[in-house]
């Protein structure tokens, strides 16, 4: 088998399972998205994988584009489309059979269990890839610190764009590395 | 009557014919305007809002189904919109029109990145963007365990996925297949004893 198709049966085999998986969005996939591209499959370094992670959030659309740029490392365009569709095509594939079963179920004793049963996980996965991310990025002290920050405005002032707060941590990083902060 | 009703609301949609090009494009201009996430939020301002294509009850049941089955929340309620308005032919136009825009945009980024991305600036400012987007993750991920702050149990589990998903780093898969049980017999457990 040529390489560049085992690369593309390589995405397809961990990004289908995950789509299943995504309970809270790509978000949730984050930690382990880091654990398979870093890890197991060499498609990404840390360092990549911090910058295709801010790339990907930058750019409009449902945050979950990372699988794109990860496909897109691993084995070009065709990589990305591959990764795209096998992280979105069985999830949605799923969600087009629920559609049918879901006006019997909603309200039931069992979806109301599933649904509150389902969400603390969510949230934890979520935290997780918050966690994997600053893993895989630098760690200095002043990471650390613009993370907490820009959290705590984002509780406190939820109207806030997420864009403005994206291009004020990216100039001023950007600035302090140009006058040789750090 | 209940059956009548939704006879009439699919005639209604049928005279107003939505096209599958004006679904596509519809979708296409949502993907390549919602920044930041949310994509539910922009959806509801652009196709019930704007469009008045579906209904408020229409979408606030989609939300709840696209809430409880695996995947992103906008793609998943992107479907169900594209659905409701043209069947399976609609849900293929929402959802390619949805992401091919910001598929492409990422793309020409990352070729950029590519190109200029040994300069240590690059770097410092991707730190910046990224340390901002971590932000709006732990954000949203505190937001989620805030509404079952009155209860152990739901803290208790996510503390157990962030344990072994976050800092354990063990395999995702795994441990939702454990937990999902373990969590959801837990509340039905608490439910029948409340009812009892």
């Amino acid at each position: 088998m040529p390489d560049d198709i085992r690369t593309l049966l390589a995405l397809t085999l961990v990004f289908v399972p995950l789509s299943l998986f995504s309970l809270g969005g790509g978000t949730a996939l984050l930690a382990e998205i880091e654990h398979q591209s870093v890890t197991v499959h060499g498609w990404t370094t840390q360092r990549e994988f911090a910058d295709l992670f801010a790339i990907s959030r930058a750019a409009p659309g449902p945050g979950t584009m990372l699988s794109a740029l990860i496909g897109w490392k691993a084995a070009g365009l065709p990589g990305a489309l591959t990764a795209t569709l096998a992280l979105y095509f069985p999830s949605s594939l799923l969600v087009y059979g629920g559609v049918r079963l879901w006006g019997r179920w909603r309200g039931s004793l069992w979806y109301t269990a599933i649904e509150r049963g389902l969400a603390p996980i969510a949230a934890g996965l979520i935290l997780s890839g918050g966690v994997a991310v600053l893993r895989a990025s630098p760690g200095a002290p002043a990471i650390w610190v613009a993370v907490i920050v820009s959290t705590a405005l984002i509780m406190y002032f939820p109207r806030l764009h997420p864009l403005i707060l994206f291009t004020a941590g990216g100039a001023l990083f950007g600035l302090a590395d140009a006058i040789g902060l750090w | 009557m209940a059956e009548h009703s939704l006879d009439h609301s699919l005639d209604a949609r049928h005279a107003r014919q939505i096209g599958l090009p004006a679904i596509f494009a519809a979708f296409f201009w949502l993907g390549i305007t919602s920044f930041g996430g949310g994509t539910a939020g922009w959806l509801y301002r652009e196709i019930i809002q704007r469009r008045h294509w579906i209904t408020d009850e229409e979408f606030l049941s989609a939300a709840g189904l696209s809430h409880i089955m695996p995947g992103s929340g906008g793609v998943n309620l992107t479907v169900q919109v594209g659905l409701r308005l043209r069947g399976g032919p609609g849900a293929v136009a929402a959802v390619f029109g949805l992401l091919s825009g910001p598929l492409v945009i990422v793309l020409a980024l990352a070729v950029g990145y590519a190109r200029i991305g040994k300069s240590a600036t690059i770097h410092a400012v991707l730190d910046g963007v990224a340390a901002g987007a971590i932000g709006l993750t732990f954000a949203t991920g505190l937001k989620l365990v805030r509404f079952s702050r009155a209860n152990p149990v739901p803290l208790a589990v996510t503390v157990a996925t962030v344990a072994c998903v976050g800092v354990l780093r063990w395999p995702l898969i795994p441990v939702v297949l454990c937990l999902a049980p373990v969590s959801i017999g837990l509340g039905l457990l608490k439910r029948r004893g409340g009812n009892a």
